[in-house]
């Protein structure tokens, strides 16, 4: 669900720099007058709500009427029933999607099977081998490290099948996305054109196109392989359209005058110019498959993912905690990896006329050790020889539980009843139109007419799709959730940005809470703070945090160091330093880490109804496993219409993203 | 000259699609030979009886075996996409029955009960009933729904619902008994089981939605909440059940492709039957114990030899 977690490469820089302008001391009173404008907005809505409960609640000034919403449902739900009639005799069927669902199951199966017919052995030397060519030993070591993992947590045939599932779906994502970036980044309409199409794929919640794809796809694999692909393009298509448009004019200028066709501009200069941005597409597409390869084995995808639904099941949070530490191994390897091929660094030197001679002996090596290993009787590694994580895990799990868990409790109790609740009733309870009004002059105050009127239109759409009451009081859970992840990832990254040893530590923390399947911790959530929206609350801060301290701690540590240095000599103290300096000139990455923050919380959503937070969330979940079609995807389309209302309003005036 | 190949090639390579484009049904997804696949619904119940069959078809029989972890209604669909052979315990779902049976897809068969009896219904911890005895009962609840209230809901009494797949009339019978109760849905059942486990350690009030044989019956006291008996018909309007839950009898669904093979693996699964107590003490082992499930199907298999040796078909010899 890594959704927009990493921006793209300079992301961050770009965005500073549009904000430069204004940075110095003109900014504070423009930023006081909108949060002013924004409170007065706000009070409107509190009045309102009010004065609409003294005149006693008449139905004029309530929630958004369902009758339009019902039918679309309705209508949707007819869909879904045509389909499960027709499915087997259709043309469209037969000839059509059924093709590609064979085909892609059929293309799981036979990578498992060739994984499986190499042996451990084998798959761990081609992996060691293959990960030193093209990444240096350090990585090579780590990639021993993960296979390691996968044997001895005795979850060896899991982990190939993840790795079949997101080999697969990130070759269909990679067949489609390159292409269309390179259209995107030549054709300046096209690229107009697909960027709203992107955003949507990046908002929707994944668990609301599970069902539709499952119709079109069949259960298991099949499906599992097109929503990863889907779930994981985007950044494909943005990140290769990016680096297209980043090769100099000059250069293709040179060569068009030089009489070059356009497809030797794109193959002799764009397409190698580009080709580090592009892999660096590569290595996100492939990090979100990751992602997504966990969720889809809602659908009956096997694997790692598999391994920890189960675990789930019967509340095992030690042993859905192995399955999750390989998951994270495997997204760090692969990261490590692809990420080495991107930038080229610590890549062995070897000259030319011997890397023909490595190859080789590379390729004799895995020969040999799969041959021995097969002679020997090896597939997967042994069950017998694996290590038991689960019990120590599931001892401390218990432990913190006794230790604090009457204090959380308590927690969860005093920001039910004075944070989400009043929040909620106030979104839930104010006339709908008034709450239209409101977004839209917020979008209006943080982003110019274009945000207020996308902030405007996002509300109507929730109100047609006739899920109001639910899609406001989710509005209202991740108001709250985004609101104390910002807070504890500005104070994070600040204390990271302060202390290279504190940096150094908190890394591979972070990259594993950003890879670790928030299945995994949602259990120790609700055992922690009662079922219900605060441990939802809890799953989603979590989840959002490590791209927020990371932001705020390059903005930060963008700051030059003669800016600083001039300032500390005109006597400013380290508070005066940080608030009139480094933060205003991290500005760019602030607002970046806002919003990431909050697009982060509203992509986990849907988790967060697995432990109780009700609403839109519910409603998707309960689409999915009760075949309604129609609920669950009004119920995603409101997610995506609450993101794009918060997306607009948070980016602020500055320029667009890539 | 290399355009023209190209274009050459093109052609050849559509021609071949539309000579080989004939009809493409989903069950031809590459698989191996002498695999059953058996779908994995979300409850520890049903996993304990998947892995026993698994284990025996797996190390009796010479099978192989694909257990799918998927919901109850995706695992009909699955079974309808010819994805999966077999549901190993099914509750209710008359309407699947209707979609996919004979009268509607003709892809899916009842294969008769697998012996273990369902029970759905509202629960309470023991030491709830020691306190207040009467609460038990339809009029002792009303009574006392104020015990179940938290900070989730109010002043209303917090009713903790099942997970977001399993058969539901909870709203249907607040309704129709008048209680003063809001579901609260835990949105999965380890959520609900943690949240049910939490209250429990600290003798704290809880009525939820639950079920048997569920192994958490055996771990914790509780006790069921009698309503009226089940009715033909008095659960038809959802919005208002005045009635309990029904007594399930669990049965089988097959794929029917599957039956039509008439294999020894589904003759095996169609002679299968055991009881409530079987399944509780496999799926005790899994959840309690924290066995690894196959482990647990062994160890039941090597215990109770007398049980299952019948269900494997007559004359069977396993391959290899």
């Amino acid at each position: 669900m890594a959704a927009l977690t990493r921006p793209a490469t300079g992301g961050s820089g770009e965005v500073g720099g549009a904000a430069g302008p204004r940075a110095s001391g003109g900014l504070v009173t423009v930023l006081t007058n909108r949060w002013l404008q924004a409170l007065a907005a706000i009070a409107v809505l509190v009045i309102g709500y009010l004065v609409f409960r003294s005149l006693g609640s008449p139905a004029w000034a309530g929630p958004f009427p369902t009758g339009i919403g019902d039918r679309f449902m309705a209508w949707l739900d007819g869909v879904y029933a045509w389909i499960v009639a027709n499915r087997n005799d259709s043309p469209l069927f037969l000839y059509g999607f059924n093709y590609v669902s064979v085909g892609l199951g059929s293309a799981v199966v036979l990578i498992n099977r060739v994984l499986d017919l190499l042996t451990w052995a084998g798959v761990t030397a081609i992996g060691v081998l293959g990960a030193w060519r093209v990444a240096g030993w350090r990585v090579a070591l780590l990639v021993l490290v993960t296979f390691a993992v996968f044997a001895l947590t005795g979850l060896w045939n899991e982990s190939m099948t993840t790795l079949a599932l997101i080999i697969t779906s990130v070759l269909i994502a990679l067949v489609f996305g390159i292409p269309l970036g390179i259209l995107a980044g030549r054709s300046e309409v096209f690229y107009r054109g697909i960027r709203p199409v992107l955003d949507f794929m990046q908002i929707m919640p994944a668990f609301a196109y599970l069902l539709p794809f499952v119709l079109l796809f069949g259960i298991g694999n099949p499906a599992a392989a097109v929503v990863t692909a889907v779930y994981a393009i985007p950044p494909a298509v943005r990140i290769t359209a990016l680096g297209i448009r980043e090769v100099p004019k000059g250069a293709v200028e040179a060569t068009t005058s030089l009489g070059s066709t356009p497809w030797q501009v794109l193959t002799k200069v764009q397409l190698p110019m580009a080709k580090r941005t592009i892999l660096l597409g590569v290595n996100q597409t492939i990090m979100l498959a990751v992602s997504m390869v966990v969720i889809a084995s809602v659908i009956g995808a096997g694997g790692l993912g598999d391994a920890i639904y189960q675990a789930l099941s019967k509340v095992n949070v030690g042993e859905a905690f192995q399955a999750g530490l390989a998951i994270v191994m495997l997204a760090i390897a692969m990261d490590r990896v692809t990420g080495a091929v991107g930038h080229g660094a610590h890549t062995p030197n070897i000259a030319p006329r011997f890397q023909l001679p490595v190859l080789g002996a590379g390729l004799i090596a895995v020969i040999v050790v799969v041959t021995v290993a097969r002679a020997m009787g090896a597939r997967g590694w042994p069950r017998e020889l694996s290590v038991d994580l689960s019990a120590p895990v599931n001892a401390f799990y218990d432990a913190v539980q006794a230790a604090i868990g009457a204090f959380t409790a308590t927690l969860s109790e005093w920001t039910l009843t004075w944070v989400l609740s009043p929040l909620s009733e106030l979104l839930t309870g104010s006339p709908w139109w008034l709450v239209v009004i409101v977004a839209t002059a917020l979008g209006w105050i943080f982003s110019g007419w274009r945000a207020a009127l996308v902030s405007g239109a996002s509300f109507v759409v929730i109100g047609l799709l006739g899920v109001w009451v639910n899609a406001m009081d989710t509005l209202s859970q991740v108001l709250v959730a985004s609101l104390v992840t910002v807070a504890l990832g500005v104070v994070v990254g600040v204390l990271m940005s302060r202390s290279d040893v504190f940096a150094t530590i908190l890394r591979p923390i972070l990259d594993a809470m950003q890879t670790l399947p928030p299945f995994v911790y949602l259990i120790p959530a609700v055992a922690l703070f009662t079922i219900g929206r605060v441990p939802a609350l809890v799953a989603a801060v979590i989840f959002a945090l490590p791209p927020v301290i990371r932001l705020v701690n390059d903005g930060i540590r963008g700051v030059p160091a003669p800016t600083k240095e001039a300032a500390l000599s005109q006597g400013s103290t380290r508070w005066q330093l940080l608030s009139k300096v480094e933060l205003p000139m991290a500005r760019g990455s602030l607002l970046l880490a806002v919003n990431q923050g909050i697009i982060l919380v509203l992509s986990m959503v849907v988790m967060g109804a697995l432990v109780g937070a009700g609403s839109l969330g519910f409603d998707v979940v309960f689409g999915l496993a009760q075949n309604e079609l129609g609920l669950g995807l009004a119920s995603g389309l409101a997610i995506v219409c609450l993101g794009l209302f918060l997306d607009r309003v948070t980016q602020g005036r500055r320029a667009p993203r890539a | 000259m290399r355009k023209g190949a190209l274009v050459r090639l093109l052609a050849v390579g559509l021609a071949l699609v539309m000579v080989s484009s004939c009809a493409v049904r989903t069950d031809q997804i590459a698989r191996d030979p002498n695999t059953v696949r058996i779908a994995l619904n979300g409850w520890v119940g049903y996993e304990a009886s998947a892995e026993v069959l698994a284990y025996i078809l797996r190390e009796e029989m010479g099978y192989e075996v694909q257990l799918m972890r998927v919901s109850e209604q995706p695992s009909w669909q699955a079974l309808d996409q010819g994805v999966l052979d077999v549901i190993v315990e099914n509750w209710g779902h008359e309407d699947l029955m209707e979609l996919y049976g004979p009268e509607g897809n003709g892809t899916v068969v009842d294969g008769g009960p697998n012996g273990n009896e369902g029970v759905i219904g509202w629960y309470v911890p023991a030491y709830l009933q020691e306190e207040y005895p009467e609460i038990t009962t339809v009029e002792g609840l009303k009574e006392h729904t104020d015990l179940f209230r938290t900070a989730e809901t109010g002043d209303r009494g917090e009713f903790l619902g099942g997970a977001p797949g399993f058969v539901t009339q909870d709203q249907g019978m607040i309704n129709a008994f008048d209680l003063d109760l809001e579901i609260v849905y835990a949105g999965s059942e380890a959520s609900q089981i943690t949240e049910v486990r939490r209250r429990y350690a600290n003798e704290e009030p809880v009525l939820f939605y639950f079920y048997d044989p569920q192994w958490l019956q055996e771990e914790l006291d509780l006790v069921r909440v009698d309503f009226p008996d089940y009715e033909e018909g008095c659960a038809d309007d959802l919005s208002s059940v005045p009635c309990d839950y029904p007594a399930y009898e669990l049965n089988k669904i097959f794929r029917a492709g599957f039956v039509e093979t008439g294999d020894p693996a589904y003759r095996f699964l169609d002679n299968w039957t055991w009881t409530n107590a079987d399944q509780n003490r496999v799926a005790q082992m899994i959840a309690d114990e924290g066995m690894d499930p196959t482990d647990a199907a062994e160890v039941w298999v090597e215990e109770n030899p007398d049980v299952w040796r019948p269900w494997i078909p007559e004359g069977f010899e396993p391959a290899g």
